[in-house]
């Protein structure tokens, strides 16, 4: 099994803007990327994950000012449905040129909506950047609630930031305090469709990039295709990136490849479990 | 004596029907019917107890050419019944919506009307398939209008076939300064390809017509003086767009409007006594086939006046700019002088429409079970639906679809030409029959006048 996917090069990188670095997760990769591409006409709009009506519930939205893109910045660990506004962001939004980011598993419906486009009329050919983020599991917004206020007993309105990494699932405050709690605490309010996903950096997008395997404020990326290495090269080029090889930064594209195999030998399980969940019945396996 | 011929199923029309011709020994009709074959799907008859934001995306599947009037007439008879003003914006979106759909639905047309037509000067016929000049320009200049009209729908409507933006009340959302520009540039380009190709097919019509004779299949026929002429009146509500019970001066009357059924305006019983193998492609029927058009037409015959009358370009020229050339190709003439005013009245509306306005009335009445018409100008012609709403529910739902009246208007039209030509003149209408026949026949007695078929 290819863990990783397919992918041309591997690098570490962060933004060099010192904005966009303010309050990204991590090297601000996706939101330097669009701000290049929207400013040099390679996208003319991304959908992107923006706030909700809830603290720390993402909503998507089609962005096409620097402002917006900004504005949705950081991780927000519940479900944003990216998809759905696919189709309204060349509808009202009449956008020729689609920047979008998305968790493996929303890569993957993009994907799928380009080469089996069902009710998805002329959006197919009017992807022009797809970022996906390394994704373990997701939660529902009311999970998340439950870890930060509860577990971490931290109110959502005074959270600046969330992490999982370590083993730990990290919670800060706006005035400076931190909570942590082991990640084993949180199985429990994993949304149950993450069980049997089979990728762990979003193996089907242009570029892919997360946090683990680079330092903090570093993050890892993967330039998949001729697409996202052209673009990828243009914005290095004009000095939007700082890069350093992968094998020169810890832990590397070793703790990567060793998640993400955690996570699909795991699913992989789950999946075989369910084919005989039941008494000479099983569930439903959608890979087959 | 008189013979009968049929031809079924007709061909480069949407929708399934057929001609059935009584003629002369010069093989001249003395009288034609043209039918629905279409099987019925009874719209009308389901949509009862849905809701009101239902029915009219269920309507709009009665055809996928002209769905917007469909979507539209469906939306805005709800409206009318329960007495929702839509705002400003809302208005200019439908709008640009009715204006893309006539610009793609008449590039269509003449995609099926072009096969009947010659070059200009020559005895070709004009294949639109073919990779030769000048053909190919023109096949191009068609696909990109149709492309643009497309593309236009799809961000006003939210989807080019079967619009997704509408609903009662107005609509779902409102389009970006960018999209605005979008639809703007897209007009801009559009507007001399459509004089062009309207220039070019009036030449085209226009030659066909001084032709004197055409052939079809293996025979050589001559046009008659007054290819296609009926004296029937003409009904038409809005140069564009529509009107609706709502309206200060309603332009279309209820009270004028009957229905009979078929059985009561079409031919009985025949047998078909004249067959020609060689009318293109695949012959007429065959001669001894039975054929009762008076129990196979599968539409309802709505009169204005109590008179069939003919709804499209035409009409609406009539009506509105004082137009006067009749018959067959004066019908295809109008429908080519339309073109331009699709893309002008799009960027007026564009120019109109603020992209920051509310496009939803802020309260939706639930409807008291009272009458409400909306009358829209769809590319073929007048497309009436009526509507009672209460509470929120549909209570009762017509819909008097343009081809449904042109039927048998275009079938007294067609007295007088050679049997061989009677398509050409039904094409000139532009026939959806698939809209035509969307309804359950009701006579006089309320009874189903499937039924008698099937007894």
């Amino acid at each position: 099994m290819d863990y990783l996917g397919k992918y041309k090069s591997a690098v570490a990188a962060r933004s060099t803007s010192a904005e966009v670095l303010r309050c990204s997760q991590d090297g601000g990769i996706v939101t330097s990327m669009f701000l290049y591409a929207l400013e040099e006409g390679i996208i003319d709009g991304a959908i992107v994950a923006g706030q909700g009506e809830k603290p720390w519930q993402p909503k998507p939205i089609v962005a096409t000012t620097p402002e917006e893109i900004l504005s949705s910045r950081g991780t927000r660990y519940n479900v944003c449905p990216n998809m759905s506004v696919l189709k309204e962001s060349v509808r009202k939004y009449g956008l020729d040129k689609v920047g979008i980011v998305g968790t493996p598993c929303q890569i993957q419906a993009l994907r799928k909506a380009q080469l089996y486009p069902v009710g998805l009329r002329d959006v197919c050919d009017k992807i022009a950047l797809a970022m996906g983020i390394f994704c373990m599991e997701n939660f529902s917004y009311q999970s998340m609630t439950q870890i930060v206020q509860d577990h971490c007993n931290v109110d959502l309105h005074s959270l600046k930031k969330t992490d999982i990494g370590k083993g730990k699932y990290w919670a800060y405050t706006n005035r400076g305090a931190v909570s942590q709690i082991p990640l084993k605490l949180t199985h429990k309010y994993e949304q149950p469709g993450c069980h049997v996903c089979l990728d762990y950096v979003a193996n089907l997008a242009d570029i892919s990039t997360g946090s683990v395997g680079s330092p903090d404020g570093w993050s890892t990326v993967f330039i998949r295709n001729n697409n996202g290495e052209n673009i990828w090269n243009k914005a290095v080029a004009a000095g939007i990136f700082e890069t350093k090889p992968i094998e020169s930064v810890k832990p590397g594209l070793e703790l990567v490849t060793k998640l993400a195999t955690e996570k699909i030998t795991k699913n992989q399980k789950e999946l075989e479990h369910r084919a005989t969940f039941g008494v000479n019945k099983g569930l439903r396996n959608p890979y087959i | 004596m008189s013979k009968v011929v049929e031809v079924s199923p007709t061909t480069r029309h949407e929708g399934h029907s057929k001609l059935v011709l009584k003629v002369n020994d010069a093989g001249i009709i003395e009288r034609g019917d043209w039918l629905s074959i279409t099987p019925v799907r009874g719209i009308e008859k389901l949509c009862v107890g849905k809701t009101m934001h239902q029915a009219p995306k269920i309507s709009s599947r009665v055809c996928g050419i002209c769905p917007i009037a469909h979507t539209l007439a469906g939306i805005g008879a709800m409206e009318a019944s329960v007495g929702c003003e839509i705002p400003q914006d809302a208005y200019l979106l439908r709008t640009i919506l009715q204006c893309a759909n006539r610009l793609h639905s008449h590039a269509l047309h003449n995609i099926l009307t072009l096969p009947d037509m010659y070059i200009p000067g020559t005895d070709t016929k004009i294949n639109p398939f073919t990779p030769e000049e000048p053909v190919r320009t023109v096949a191009k200049r068609l696909q990109r209008l149709r492309e643009v009209g497309q593309t236009v729908g799809e961000i006003a409507g939210g989807e080019a076939i079967h619009p997704s933006n509408p609903r009662v009340g107005g609509m779902y959302y409102n389009i970006s300064p960018q999209a605005k520009q979008k639809i703007f540039d897209l007009a801009k380009e559009a507007l001399p390809l459509a004089i062009a190709q309207m220039e070019f097919m009036i030449a085209v019509l226009k030659n066909w017509e001084n032709r004197g004779t055409v052939t079809v299949g293996k025979t050589e026929v001559e046009i008659p003086a007054k290819f296609g002429y009926h004296d029937q009146g003409y009904m038409a509500v809005d140069p564009v767009f529509d009107s609706s019970s709502l309206d200060f001066e309603p332009k279309w009357d209820p009270d004028r409007w009957t229905d009979v059924s078929p059985y009561n305006w079409f031919q009985g019983e025949m047998e078909v006594s004249l067959e020609d193998a060689d009318y293109p492609v695949g012959g007429t029927t065959k001669a001894g086939t039975k054929t009762w058009p008076q129990m196979q037409a599968c539409t309802s015959v709505p009169l204005y006046d109590g008179q069939p009358v003919e709804v499209g370009p035409r009409a609406r020229l009539v009506q509105f700019k004082n137009y006067d050339r009749k018959g067959a190709m004066g019908l295809q003439i109008a429908r080519q002088l339309e073109y331009p005013d699709c893309l002008y009245t799009m960027m007026e509306a564009l120019d109109a429409l603020d992209c920051n306005g509310s496009v939803l009335a802020d309260e939706i009445p639930q409807g008291d079970g009272s009458l409400g018409w909306n009358a829209n100008e769809a590319p073929r012609g007048c497309d009436v639906h009526l509507a009672r709403v209460k509470d929120g529910k549909v209570q009762e739902y017509t819909l008097l679809v343009p081809t449904t009246w042109n039927f048998p208007t275009c079938s007294r039209a067609l007295e007088g030409a050679p049997w061989q030509l009677a398509e050409v003149i039904m094409r000139a209408y532009d026939p959806c029959v698939s809209c035509a026949t969307h309804m359950l026949v009701v006579d006089e007695s309320k009874k189903i006048v499937a039924q008698k078929l099937v007894q």
